[in-house]
């Protein structure tokens, strides 16, 4: 397998609950080694891809590959391909923690002295050694994590599946899950893994799928995303009192609608703010054509303390790409309502 | 204002559908009993034999159905609450201990004594049939069953304060009721007419029963009974339930507060890592010590069944072994009291009781068992975890079920000294004792098989213990019940059908235990066993498929 070879391939995905669209014709590829950040809301349709890619679930239609296989008629084989850790650590009573991975490392059919030695070291990679004679339900969430990536690796697979391996996580646990998971990567291993803690990933990922009602909005390495986005910038205006919040949006939104190409100002794009007493604007306007606008505010009387951009993350990334995409949703629905009226 | 938790408890209860066809089923069922029974020529029956006839019936009936279906709600009650962290936000709220257990209590309560109004109809037309005292025999009889009501809420819910798990709870709380109905008659069964502080024993441990109270207002003579005089447990039972139930409310009023939560974690301290003196007193009480550093699974074990052994609390070797040895011991003293004519008793009758008391283990050991094997994975994320891995349905099902097996199977062979004593006694008993081993098994297979289907339907593990446990206690004890109304209002037939249903029957007719021996169950009893088993496990086969599929 080479490193740029296709790993995991995802094509026209899309899984139905009677009227429900959980999934829409999701399409992407993750290639070898690369660690694929999966982003999306609650209910965005994740974990459903999840446990397609991982034979749990039927896709209605589409087709789901890990190197080569697919993931519903070559489901024996999937399940050596792919280590999956849920969200949920499914713990057994009364167990420790090494006879948990002895458990897991037999299911596999891994050789007792073979998988002896694996015990040792999964436990090794996610520093998880100290933790071999206790018990599985007594450990915190923190160690249930390490355990359970100890438990994804214990076959050795090229593909691992992490949702939501930050979940719950303390920050040194999160700093030391972000470390363990390039570890992984560098290990040669191809990482799809979800969060809702957006920074996490993207201090990791190479790649990143944003995914909002079942629909994939934005697929590509986190710098081609914020390039795209980072082409409406957010700006904010910080005010000395709360009574100058709405004379500020007013100017703001009218010197937006003046500007010559600006036609396509919309209400949600000025937000004013009185608690904060700030009004933040998104606009597509270089620098030069923004300068002006303080200019203007001081012009008409107004005090402002703070006139700045505001830089962009993966979650302003993520927030702007959801909404743009949940309204060329909405207005699809719209529209589509209408022919139906209409009809 | 009403407690807010008797509305909750109450109307809950009350909305699930169990409740209601729990409460459906049971007045079709007293309704049924009465109406079979019903006059239907223009005679009167002056000697109110007629309506006794049914009155036992209804009565054996009633107790059943509490003794099968009261101890599954109390059970999970606070146990439940705890593990959905909303009793941590009871304690927190403005609500005192008490108002929270009176609150609880008296809803699942509520719920109860409506399973006794539901049999109202029907002893109203058990009374109109005449022969019955409204006071000393309906009246004593609702009485007994609402302190025996009482004493259930108020033992589920002590044991649901104490345990982990709703499952446990359940499973416990079952444990403890038959143990105080059945295991509490077994000395008097033993030493009718006993002397001293042996019958003192005897007799205060029979008032702990409901059954002999219930048996006195039947007309029946109690267990273990000589001779013409017999002391009554009605009053001695009615005594002993209220003082345990209000020592078990106390108990576990003591509980309900923050101190429920406050348990340490396990610090996982291996037998390897200690001293070599506690090593060594390890090795002698325990023999096979849980707590010392396993090696990995061989490839010979099939790795589901050796998860089922080290994830049990109950059924591990340890456990095992003090079982088979007090089975054992049990068993041999049962039978050299026989042949020493310590008791009155002869060796059918000695064999009887034994295959009772075998019979009321695997009852009890079984579901608890079997229950949970596919449901206690489907109740947290395990099922996902065991999908995930190339382990077959057939293997996941293989490991299991042996997990059960191997436990019965022990079990089941450590009576096997008091048998063998029985033979060496009256050697013409050998094949009657292989025919009786034969029923055993048979009911040990039949028991797992129901289980492990059964419990495999639901998703939680409480709900599928709950109805794993009422299901083989009505399909082996229930014909049992059939057979106490074999004179009436039950014929010969009716009740030699009923005994094919389950090998309990058939055992008890081969060792030749009174009242038995004139049936002829065999060896159609154990086609029926075999046929009910066989269907049992294709159920549990397909469903155990089914959930192995991609959904």
């Amino acid at each position: 397998m080479s490193p740029s070879e296709t790993v995991v391939e995802i094509l026209g995905l899309t899984k139905r609950y009677g009227e429900f669209t959980a999934l829409d014709s999701l399409s992407l590829q993750v290639c070898r080694g690369q660690i694929l950040g999966f982003i999306g809301p609650n209910g965005a349709g994740k974990t459903t891809t999840i446990r397609i890619l991982v034979g749990l679930l039927k896709p209605t239609s589409g087709t789901a590959k890990i190197a080569g296989s697919d993931c519903l008629r070559d489901a024996r084989k999937i399940k050596r391909l792919v280590g999956y850790m849920p969200d949920d650590f499914g713990s057994y009573n009364n167990m420790r923690v090494s006879e948990y991975l002895d458990f897991f490392g037999a299911a596999y059919g891994i050789p007792r002295r073979k998988r002896n030695l694996r015990i040792a070291e999964c436990l090794e990679i996610t520093d998880a050694s100290y933790m071999s004679d206790l018990f599985v339900d007594a450990l915190s969430r923190g160690m249930q994590q390490r355990v359970a990536i100890a438990r994804t690796l214990i076959h050795d697979p090229p593909v691992m599946i992490l949702d939501e391996p930050a979940n719950g996580l303390d920050p040194q646990a999160r700093i030391d899950m972000r470390v363990m998971l390039l570890r992984l990567a560098e290990m040669g291993k191809t990482l799809i893994v979800t969060s809702h803690i957006l920074p996490e990933l993207a201090r990791i990922c190479d790649t990143v799928a944003m995914i909002t009602k079942g629909k994939l909005r934005a697929f590509g390495t986190i710098e081609d995303i914020m390039r795209d986005v980072q082409q409406r910038r957010t700006f904010e205006v910080l005010l000395l009192g709360e009574d100058q919040v709405d004379r500020v949006a007013k100017i703001i939104t009218q010197w937006l609608v003046e500007r010559p190409g600006a036609v396509d100002v919309q209400a949600s794009d000025v937000s004013p703010s009185k608690t904060e007493s700030v009004v933040r604007f998104r606009t597509s306007l270089n620098d030069r054509t923004v300068a002006p606008l303080l200019t203007r505010l001081v012009n008409e009387g107004e005090t402002i303390v703070q006139f700045r951009e505001v830089p962009t993350d993966l979650e302003d990334a993520f927030l702007s790409v959801a909404n743009a995409g949940d309204q060329l949703s909405n207005g699809l629905d719209a529209s589509a309502s209408a022919v139906g009226d209409d009809a | 204002m009403i407690n807010p938790l008797i509305q909750r408890e109450f109307f809950g209860i009350l909305r699930s559908n169990r409740a209601l066809l729990v409460l459906l089923c049971l007045t079709v069922a007293f309704s049924l009993a009465v109406l079979m029974r019903w006059p239907t020529d223009a005679a009167v029956d002056l000697s109110g034999s007629q309506s006794l006839e049914v009155f036992r019936v209804f009565g054996y009936g009633l107790l059943a159905a509490v003794l099968f279906l009261v101890p599954a709600f109390p059970a999970t009650s606070v146990i439940n609450e705890k593990n959905g962290g909303t009793l941590a936000l009871l304690l927190n709220s403005p609500l005192s201990a008490f108002s929270i257990y009176f609150g609880k209590a008296t809803g699942v309560l509520l719920f109860s004594i409506l399973v006794l109004i539901s049999s109202l109809p029907a002893s109203a037309a058990c009374y109109a049939m005449g022969g019955i005292d409204l006071v000393k025999d309906l009246g004593l009889l609702y009485l007994i069953l609402t302190l025996l009501i009482l004493q259930y809420v108020t033992v589920g819910m002590l044991v649901s304060s104490y345990v982990q798990s709703a499952d446990a709870g359940v499973r416990i709380t079952y444990s403890i009721v038959f143990a105080i109905s059945f295991l509490s008659l077994v000395p008097a069964a033993f030493f009718p007419g006993a002397q001293g502080i042996l019958a003192t024993v005897t007799q205060v441990l029979k008032s702990l029963s409901p059954i002999p109270a219930v048996m006195e207002i039947m007309g029946h003579t109690g267990v273990g009974s000589a001779g013409l005089r017999t002391a009554s447990t009605t009053s001695g039972f009615i005594g002993a339930t209220s003082l345990s139930c209000f020592v078990f409310a106390a108990v576990t009023l003591s509980r309900l507060n923050y101190r429920i939560f406050d348990t340490a974690r396990s610090k996982g301290v291996i037998t390897n890592d200690r001293g070599l003196a506690t090593r060594m007193s390890r090795r002698l009480l325990y023999i096979v010590d849980p707590q010392r550093r396993k090696s990995g699974i061989p490839w010979y074990l099939n790795p589901v069944m050796v998860k089922e052994f080290r994830c049990r609390r109950f059924g591990r070797f340890q456990w095992l072994l003090r079982l088979i040895a007090i089975c054992a011991v049990t068993s041999v003293v049962v039978t050299f009291a026989a042949a020493t004519s310590v008791t009155s008793w002869g060796v059918d009758a000695i064999g009887g009781l034994m295959v009772i008391l075998q019979v009321l283990l695997i009852v009890i050991l079984t579901p608890s068992l079997a229950s949970g094997l596919i449901s206690g994975e489907r109740d947290g994320s395990g099922w996902e975890l065991l999908r995930l891995t190339p382990l077959s349905a057939f293997k996941i099902i293989r490991g299991k079920i042996l997990s059960v097996v191997w436990t019965l199977a022990i079990v089941l062979l450590a009576t096997l000294p008091g048998y063998l004593i029985m033979i060496f006694i009256q050697p013409n008993t050998w094949l009657q004792v292989n025919y009786v081993l034969i029923c055993l098994t048979w009911t040990a297979v039949e028991a797992l098989a129901v289980s492990a289907a059964v419990g495999s339907l639901f998703r939680t593990t409480a709900m599928s213990t709950t109805i794993t446990f009422v299901t083989v206690i009505t399909l082996f004890l229930a014909p049992i019940l059939v057979w106490l109304g074999r004179d009436a209002p039950f014929g010969f037939t009716t009740v030699e059908y009923a005994l094919l249903a389950t090998p309990v029957g058939a055992a008890l007719n081969v060792i030749g235990a009174p009242g038995f021996e004139i049936y002829d169950l065999l060896p159609e009893a154990w086609w029926v066993a075999g046929v009910i088993s066989s269907l049992m496990f294709v159920v549990l086969g397909v469903q155990v498929w089914r959930l192995t599929r991609a959904d």
